[in-house]
């Protein structure tokens, strides 16, 4: 045991910065494509950027939406990129070509969410209260009935059976060969993100009233977590879905999930930051987390049964708007609110 | 003033029925000459860049929201939308949010309170009420919204006031005052008004919190009713059934002429006549006349009562009840037929203003104990939370050489020691808005917060 640790600490990693670049916006999306080969980056007043993930050159500098883009996903194959936005569509943008393949109306003048399928030939668009359905093409197959509210979130299972949405009012969940929800998960209050756990057996969502939920998705049985300092908008789960990191304040707070579940428990508390957390992010195969915050540090965790530590920190010169991991996990982008996009390796 | 500190983007919250000329005043505040870059949020679908300006449409949603035990209602889509507007590069000077016509502004106000993106870059500076001088008397009586949009207000603009007489634009301003006397006021046609009494208000500043001025103590008057009749020389009987009390106090005073001017000139002396001692009278006697002449009419056991009046100056007359006419079926009659008066006022003693919307402003001198003040400020904003509106208030608490200052809306407050008080004499000055207020209790409540 005590050569592993030894061992472990030996091997932090240590960050080496491969490229970076700017993009003179607020960025509001980031996403690697799920080859690892290009990365997105969407700015708050519509361009959006396609760089080769590898040395930084831009690959295409696409229009996006006019006013204001919203959100960005990936099709399975990295060969289209879906983007939503305040012109009221959703776009795909075809990325050999750097042109777009199809234009679809999301029915409302905010379409703020997207989400391609992980697995199926599938997008889902969300506008205000509108959900709708495309195939992976931009053709409509679906249009469901109005949500309750302003849906502020959708995502796909692991294996993309099922998707599902939070609203100010819960949960939902859909088959997508169905018309009808499968189950809904209510909660008298305003949900604002949600994250399938990697196995499908927990819906973690983040509240505006300081709450977060695990919601168990087979049976609809709701384990409420309070004390949060503030709303909580960023979840973050382990790739063996034992761990959840959960930000709302300027502490990592980490839920167990092993055993009976994180109920009565705990959480490990990550304290470093100094102003609240806006982004966190687990590895795909890795225990590594990294975290992002208002004060402008960027923060790697290594999070196990012993105790957490951080690795490795930088402070950026404004706020963390975003951060991803590369499919590979060889590598994460990091972008600060004044444009700067950071990409780096962890080094061995 | 601006705190020179605070780089947060101010937010003016645009209230007002359908009609009352929000629309025309947007157009102006975009229009004028300021050389600030405006962002406004209004009620309809999407979004238009007009110069440096940008109008952004908005679908009111609301959602309750629990806070600790706190329990409050917010606008979703200002959370998203505000939070959206301050991610962009294209900086905006300042905010205006127009809510429909039927909107309670309590929502928008408490958003601001209870989400700290919100808190940390951008502060509501105020609510502007904007009231349709002519058409607002169909709705202030029975509408919850336009009483709210009211109470609500740091700035109320009276609009279209070349569409109303003066009097009754005198009536709408004290109606509004009884309910509101934390308003600043002002007067226009068109929605024509001067930028900076709307914009950079302050109506949330706890630095200006103690600009208040609680001189408004709602009149109360001793007398229920008065009726204006237009008597001949000649004489005239007051006839009274039975009623709820044995008997009741009157007075007749002359009215110069029907204006607003003289009836309030009138109204003056009837609250000192009715100070003035009371003259016993029975049945049959003569009600005496004029100035100071406080009667105090007793009623027979059993069936009618007539007291007789004589006239020999013809002209306006204004009888004033202690009770209203009907509870004692009583009426004037003249050598002919019965009399009914020109015009009537209902004036409702305080304990009677139940569905009304007022402000209560108490003014203390003394120090307060801290204790009792939590204690008795979290009780009631437990128990009447819903129904206060705003509150602001400047506190002398023993034990503090700073001023206490702190302002609220419903259950959501905050407050802060501000500068010493040095040589200012120490008092307390609170205000409540509300509904169903009860301002012996809210006094007595008060006052036993004081230290010992």
């Amino acid at each position: 045991m005590m050569q592993r640790k030894r061992k472990s600490k030996q091997a932090q990693p240590a960050l080496k910065a491969k490229w970076r670049a700017n993009i003179d916006d607020h960025p509001i999306g980031l996403a690697w494509s799920p080859d690892a080969k290009n990365l997105a980056v969407a700015g708050v007043s519509g361009p959006i950027t396609l760089f080769n993930g590898a040395d930084g050159s831009v690959l295409h500098k696409l229009p996006g939406h006019a006013l204001d883009t919203m959100a960005i996903s990936w099709r399975k194959d990295s060969r289209l990129l879906a983007s939503v936005g305040q012109d009221g569509k959703a776009r795909l943008w075809d990325v050999e070509t750097g042109t777009q393949s199809a234009e679809m109306v999301g029915g409302a003048s905010w379409v703020e969410r997207v989400a391609f399928s992980p697995v199926g030939d599938w997008l889902v668009s969300a506008a205000g209260r509108k959900l709708r359905l495309w195939n992976s093409g931009g053709e409509l197959i679906r249009e469901y009935p109005d949500a309750n509210s302003t849906i502020t979130d959708i995502k796909w299972r692991y294996d993309g059976r099922y998707f599902a949405i939070s609203a100010y009012n819960g949960v939902v969940l859909y088959d997508p060969v169905e018309a009808e929800p499968l189950r809904r998960f209510e909660w008298q209050g305003s949900t604002l993100t949600l994250e399938w756990s990697p196995d499908g057996k927990y819906i973690a969502t983040g509240d505006q009233d300081s709450t977060v939920h695990f919601w168990i998705a087979a049976t609809g049985q709701d384990l409420r977590m309070w004390g949060y300092e503030t709303k909580v908008q960023e979840l973050a789960w382990s790739f063996n879905s034992r761990y959840l990191a959960t930000g709302g304040g300027t502490q990592v707070v980490i839920w167990d999930c092993s055993g009976v579940g994180p109920e009565n428990t705990r959480p490990i508390m990550l304290e470093g930051h100094q102003q609240l957390i806006k982004h966190l992010e687990f590895q795909r195969r890795g225990m590594l987390l990294a975290s992002g915050g208002n004060d402008g540090l960027f923060a790697i965790w290594k999070v196990g049964k012993k105790k957490p530590a951080k690795l490795v920190d930088a402070v950026f010169k404004a706020p963390i708007a975003n951060l991803a991991w590369s499919p590979d996990d060889r590598c994460i982008a990091v972008t600060d609110e004044s444009g700067t996009l950071s990409i780096a390796a962890a080094r061995r | 003033m601006m705190n020179a500190a605070d780089t947060r983007v101010p937010v003016t919250v645009l209230t007002g029925f359908l009609g009352s000329g929000k629309t025309t005043l947007l157009n102006r505040i975009l229009t004028e000459n300021h050389g600030k870059k405006i962002a406004v949020i209004e009620n309809e679908f999407g979004e238009v860049g007009i110069d440096n300006d940008l109008v952004i449409g908005a679908e009111e949603e609301i959602f309750e929201m629990n806070n600790g035990c706190i329990c409050c209602t917010v606008r979703g889509d200002l959370i998203r939308i505000l939070g959206h507007l301050m991610k962009r590069r294209d900086k905006f000077d300042y905010i205006m949010i127009e809510t429909t016509g039927m909107a309670d502004p309590g929502p928008v106000a408490q958003t601001f309170y209870v989400d700290d993106d919100m808190q940390g870059k951008l502060h509501l500076d105020a609510i502007v009420t904007l009231v349709d001088a002519k058409h607002i008397w169909e709705h202030i009586d029975d509408s919850d919204e336009a009483k709210e949009q009211v109470a609500f207000a740091d700035v109320i603009l009276l609009n279209k006031i070349d569409l109303v007489a003066p009097e009754d634009l005198e009536r709408l301003e004290a109606r509004i005052k009884s309910m509101n006397s934390m308003a600043k006021i002002y007067r226009s046609r068109d929605a024509v008004v001067e930028m900076d009494k709307i914009l950079n208000v302050g109506g949330f500043n706890l630095d200006r919190a103690l600009e208040i001025d609680p001189k408004f103590m709602e009149p109360e008057y001793p007398f229920e009713w008065s009726g204006i009749f237009n008597l001949n020389s000649g004489d005239y009987q007051w006839l009274m059934g039975e009623g709820p009390d044995p008997a009741m106090g009157a007075a007749l005073l002359p009215l110069a002429n029907m204006g607003m001017a003289a009836q309030e000139a009138t109204l003056m002396d009837a609250v000192l006549t009715f100070s003035e001692d009371e003259q016993a009278l029975e049945a049959g006697d003569m009600l005496r006349l004029g100035k100071g002449q406080h009667n105090q009419l007793a009623l027979n056991e059993n069936g009618e009562t007539v007291f007789h009046i004589t006239i020999q100056e013809p002209g306006y007359y204004m009888l004033f009840t202690e009770h209203h006419p009907e509870e004692f079926e009583a009426y004037l009659r003249g050598a002919e037929s019965v009399l009914e008066p020109l015009e009537t006022r209902e004036y409702k003693p305080d304990h009677e203003h139940d569905e009304e919307v007022t402000s209560v402003g108490i003014t203390l001198s003394g120090d307060l104990q801290l204790e009792k003040l939590n204690g008795w400020l979290s009780q009631l904003l437990r128990e009447q939370g819903q129904d206060i509106f705003r509150m602001k208030g400047v506190l002398s608490v023993r034990g503090w050489d700073e001023r206490f200052v702190f302002q609220g809306v419903h259950m959501l407050f905050d407050g802060r020691p501000d500068r010493p008080w040095g040589n200012e004499l120490r008092h307390n000055k609170l205000i409540f808005i509300g509904r169903n207020l009860d301002r012996a209790a809210l006094e007595n409540g008060f006052r036993a917060c004081l230290a010992a």
